[in-house]
């Protein structure tokens, strides 16, 4: 479904290899910051060796996005990120920062939260990949979403994706045990919110984990109401 | 009817009646003797659902059939005129549909990121790609990034004619375009003046003279600066913008390209994230609708610009810069008797984007003010209003000169507020503030502290806002009611983020008796009708007075047809309740009520009168009311590595009524965490001999992460007008205005010494502390 027509090679061989320059960037980054190494490196074969070499032809993946499996082909530039917004419509994955800075791009990949941005689409061969499209539709919200929406940790909503992708891997991580705010602000905190959600996601996620209100408010509203002696400014 | 009414208004106790004269046909404005049962509880935003599944659209993510994607080739210098430029390369690239030249030989371009070609491709980095085969040759000539460089004399000069100012929506409410005269890199603006502040500081027993510096802070939206263009013909369009006005962008777009206003469609229906960047069509810095309009003719085909990261940072608008010198003249006893700002600051290439002005303004009982501000033009990208333009700025150099003041004569910082502030609300603010923050006892806390010279130490400090409710008359609501009973409200404003839908829905709901959830909401496109840009916080205290208006026309349509069904005299005699509408003991359902709606629907229009009370004070020069806010903040720093912490943040906040208790926490947390970052961590950085930012990136342009947010407090005070018929004010703005200063103030109380330059970074602090001991070990105080 997603097979794209790729460029001629002739014509495109150095804007291929740009392309494939600037993903072996964010491969290296991603091997850095991480347990496993992706699964592709394809830094050997940058630049002369064309024969058999990933990067000048679509090349075949095989991987699982959000319980579906999928079968298509990539360019070895393509980051999981433009994969899923531009080729696959998970446009619920977001494109903020495109360096790994943000984490508005989250997805889960087996089970790990990943930057989209910083990953190759075909790192995430024969990978289980979760977006938020795969938490819940709207008409069928998980705990998590609706939490988020009952506490207002939403404004905009541009970092909600990410912050629901970190905060969900937490829950699964926690597998039922109590929070304290501290935990769910290590989880979250890779995820950057502009219109200042941050409160708000900690209470959504702590009420999810231990139950109930899960929140003080620390809100006083005084009404502007006459007192029942007199009023009189 | 027109009518003269009395009213019942006030803020927390102080209630009182007034007379106030209505416009016809508009109803008696809810008061403190109407009970709301659905406006002002926390309801959940109605487009949560959409949002927490990624099925939102924002107009990043509009995919359109033969959709092609623009990138721009920006200069690479601060200052060079174009010696040749061809684009034919580019277009012969791989998947490219056009690609264009945005500039032509012997052009001069006067910042680094300045718009020069454009390429639409079938694929982003395709688009990117073909950049790189634009062949450009420049000449680079002299250039100034710095502010203070550039009001040097004979420093390189950014404009050589006069400037022609580019206004916004978002821009402070009232303010004329300044006209003083271009000397050098320095145009100076408006100054706000009363009485001779010179003369006063010159007769002046005590005196204070302060520089403080803040730095320049970029809106750094999550979703970029973009749209998508669809020509329908030749004389039409579709436009999908991220914007804070949907009819700026409808409007500018038409006049760009000729084109008849009604011909223009602009949807937005999510955005993400504005803070005052996003009005009108092309950005401040970047023609992004003329270039991708003129990308969608070439090519025959839509096209979608959407700006990265460092285009976002570098070219969408940023807010400027400050240096400010004030004076403050006082007698020995503490009785302030002048003030004098002299403030500068750099907008770029760009002006108007406010460097520093309005503090002084809450303080109306010194006799001599004097306000000057001036725009300093730098090789840099064009400011634009940002969140309280000039007002962030005014109220760090104003508070914390207030501060410094109070500690050079020995007195407590709020007492010397409270002296010469005549708002009644910042005054009853400012007394909770002090209860509720445990001021007397922090303040004794950090006092020892510093005697014992300990390494951690923790200071409080607080600082006031001032703003008006500037809601526009402009916005035409519409609500259907159906004869199936479906109520859809239709008005074509936007969400930026603060959730005007479900205030609408709200006011709705309180009028008609119906469940929030069966109100249907319409917005985010110009064939809804007009709306207003979100900007000067007045979304919600623009539309939702055109909300209930038109729900009263329409409910009273219902209730003559319920008059008529269940045969009483008046419509008065009729009770609305949540099951319908009842007289005695016969109840007609909603359902039932709806039916004998003639034809499809009733419909109704409805909008916001003009201002009508200006309780319990006025905004100067307005006749419309006054917003107060005061913040208090507490700072944990370690003195030995300078670093520091915003631990605590109490804001207490006036917005008129509470519309929406959820939703406000929000946006007040919002502007708190803005603050925050703005106090501690975010910078522009130029590179002097380069002329470029340095950091155009999320990693190390440093907003607040969650671990860098205190923990907030709110209180709301609310005040209840009459000036318009929900009551509701904005907070957007205000919320964001006092942090810093606060912040500011509590560093100042934790170290003894004020540290005057804004982002208050581990490195200022420790110098602080270093000139503080020198000080001491010259044997000066
Ligand atoms: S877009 Fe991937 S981390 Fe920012
Ligand atoms: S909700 Fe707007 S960026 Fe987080």
């Amino acid at each position: 479904m997603a097979k794209r027509d790729g460029p001629e090679h002739d014509e495109t061989r150095g804007l291929t290899r740009r392309g494939l320059f600037r993903s072996i960037g964010a491969a290296t980054l991603v091997a850095g910051c991480t347990k496993e190494d992706p699964p592709l490196h394809p830094e050997s074969r940058a630049v002369a060796d064309v024969d058999g070499a990933i990067g000048l032809t679509p090349t075949p993946l095989e991987f699982v996005l959000d319980g579906q499996p999928q079968k298509l082909e990539v360019e070895a530039r393509t980051t999981l990120l433009d994969l899923l917004r531009l080729d696959l419509d998970r446009t619920g994955t977001k494109l903020v920062c495109d360096r790994g800075a943000c984490g508005a791009c989250m997805v889960m990949v087996d089970d790990v939260p990943r930057n989209s941005c910083m990953m190759l689409a075909l790192d995430v061969a024969g990978a289980t990949v979760t977006t938020v499209a795969g938490l819940g539709g709207s008409s069928q919200l998980s705990a998590l979403q609706q939490a988020f929406v009952q506490h207002d940790a939403l404004q905009c909503g541009f970092c909600t994706s990410g912050m629901l992708i970190s905060s969900s891997a937490l829950l699964r991580r926690s597998a039922g045990q109590t929070l304290e705010r501290a935990d769910v602000e290590d989880a979250i905190a890779g995820n950057l919110c502009r219109c200042g959600t941050y409160p708000h996601v900690v209470d959504a996620v702590l009420s999810v984990a231990n139950g109930g209100g899960g929140s003080a408010h620390n809100v006083v509203l005084l009404r502007a109401k006459p007192s029942t002696k007199s009023g009189g400014a | 009817m027109p009518g003269k009414t009395k009213l019942s208004v006030g803020y927390g106790p102080n209630i009182k009646t007034i007379n106030v004269e209505l416009p016809p046909s508009e109803p008696r404005p809810w008061d403190t003797v109407d009970d709301m049962t659905v406006v002002g509880t926390p309801q959940p935003r109605i487009d949560g659902p959409l949002k927490v599944s990624g099925e939102a659209r924002y107009t990043h993510d509009i995919a359109l059939e033969g959709l092609l994607h623009a990138a721009v080739l920006r200069s690479p210098w601060p200052c060079a005129k174009v010696s040749r430029i061809d684009v034919g390369p580019a277009a012969k690239q791989a998947g490219v549909g056009a690609a264009i030249a945005l500039v032509g030989v012997g052009d001069k371009l006067i910042f680094a990121g300045q718009d020069v070609a454009a390429v639409a491709a079938t694929r982003p980095e395709l688009a990117r790609a073909a950049l790189a085969s634009i062949i450009v040759e420049y000449e680079p000539q002299p250039f100034v990034v710095q502010t203070r460089d550039a009001m040097r004399d004979g420093s390189p000069q950014v404009h050589e004619a006069a400037v022609e100012e580019r206004r916004t929506g978002a821009d402070e409410p009232g303010a004329e375009r300044a006209q003083g005269k271009l000397s050098g890199n320095v145009r100076p603006g408006r100054s706000q003046k009363r009485g001779d502040a010179k003369r006063a500081l010159n007769k002046a027993p005590v005196r204070f003279e302060a520089t403080y510096t803040t730095q320049c802070h970029t809106h750094s939206c999550l979703e970029t600066h973009g749209v998508v263009v669809r020509w329908n013909g030749k004389k039409a369009a579709t436009v999908w913008a991220s914007t804070q006005s949907i009819f700026g962008v409808r409007d500018e777009f038409a006049a760009l390209f000729g084109l008849e206003p009604s011909k223009v469609q602009v949807i937005t229906n999510f955005m993400g994230g504005g803070f005052g960047s996003k009005f009108g069509a092309n950005a401040s810095g970047t023609a992004l609708a003329k270039i991708a309009g003129d990308l969608a003719r070439a090519a025959d085909k839509p096209v979608k610009l959407m700006l990265d990261r460092a285009e976002e940072h570098v070219c969408t608008g940023n807010r400027p810069d400050s240096i400010q010198l004030v004076k403050l003249g006082a007698t020995n006893k503490g009785k302030l008797t002048a003030i004098h700002v002299q403030a500068h600051g750099t907008a770029g290439i760009g002006t108007g984007a406010g460097v520093g002005r309005n503090a002084a303004s809450v303080y109306t009982k010194v006799p001599d003010v004097l306000v000057e501000s001036a725009d300093v033009f730098t090789h840099a990208g064009p400011a634009v209003a940002f969140r309280a333009p000039g007002h962030t700025q005014g109220a760090f150099a104003m508070e914390s000169a207030i501060d410094e003041l109070a500690r050079q004569l020995g007195m407590d910082p709020i007492d010397l507020r409270l002296a010469h502030d005549a708002h009644p609300v910042r005054r009853w603010q400012l007394e909770l503030g002090r209860e509720r923050f445990n001021w007397d006892a922090r303040r004794k806390a950090a006092a020892d502290m510093r005697a014992r010279n300990t390494r951690v130490r923790k200071g409080v400090g607080c600082a006031v806002s001032i703003w008006g409710d500037f809601g526009g008359t402009e916005a035409r609501v519409t609500i259907e009611i159906g004869r199936d009973g479906r109520v859809v409200v239709k008005n074509g404003v936007q969400d930026i983020g603060g959730g005007i839908g479900t205030v609408m829905a709200q006011v709705a709901a309180e009028v008609l008796h119906r469940p929030v959830e069966e109100i249907e909401i319409q917005i985010g496109d110009s064939k809804l009708g007009p709306g207003v840009g979100s900007g000067g916080s007045k979304t919600t205290s623009s539309i939702t007075p055109a909300v209930r208006n038109a729900a009263e026309l329409a409910k009273a349509e219902l209730a003559e047809l319920a008059q008529t069904a269940l045969e009483v005299n008046s419509t008065k005699n009729l009770r609305w309740t949540a099951e319908g509408v009842s007289v005695g003991r016969q109840t007609l359902s909603w359902a039932d009520l709806c039916k004998r709606i003639e034809g499809e629907a009733i419909v109704a229009v409805g909008f916001r009168a003009r201002n009508s009370a200006a309780h319990p004070r006025s905004f100067p020069g307005f006749e419309t009311p006054e917003i107060a806010g005061a913040q208090f903040a507490e700072v944990e720093i370690d003195t030995w590595t300078g670093e520091v912490r915003c631990t605590q943040v109490l804001a207490l906040h006036d917005c008129g009524r509470v519309m929406n208790e959820l939703t406000l926490r929000s946006q007040i947390n919002g502007g708190i965490i803005l603050g925050t970052g703005y106090a501690l961590m975010e910078e522009r950085v130029m590179d002097p001999s380069l002329g470029v930012m340095l950091n155009a990136n999320l990693e190390q342009y440093k907003a607040c992460g969650v671990k860098d947010v205190p923990e907030i407090s709110i209180v709301l005070t609310e005040v209840i007008s009459g000036n318009n018929s929900t009551g509701a004010y904005g907070i957007g703005e205000p919320a964001t205005i006092p942090t810093a200063a606060a912040i500011a103030n509590a560093v100042g109380d934790a170290l003894g010494v004020h540290v005057r330059s804004l982002p208050i970074t581990p490195a200022k602090i420790l110098d602080a502390l270093e000139q503080q001991q020198r000080a001491s070990q010259g044997g000066t105080k």
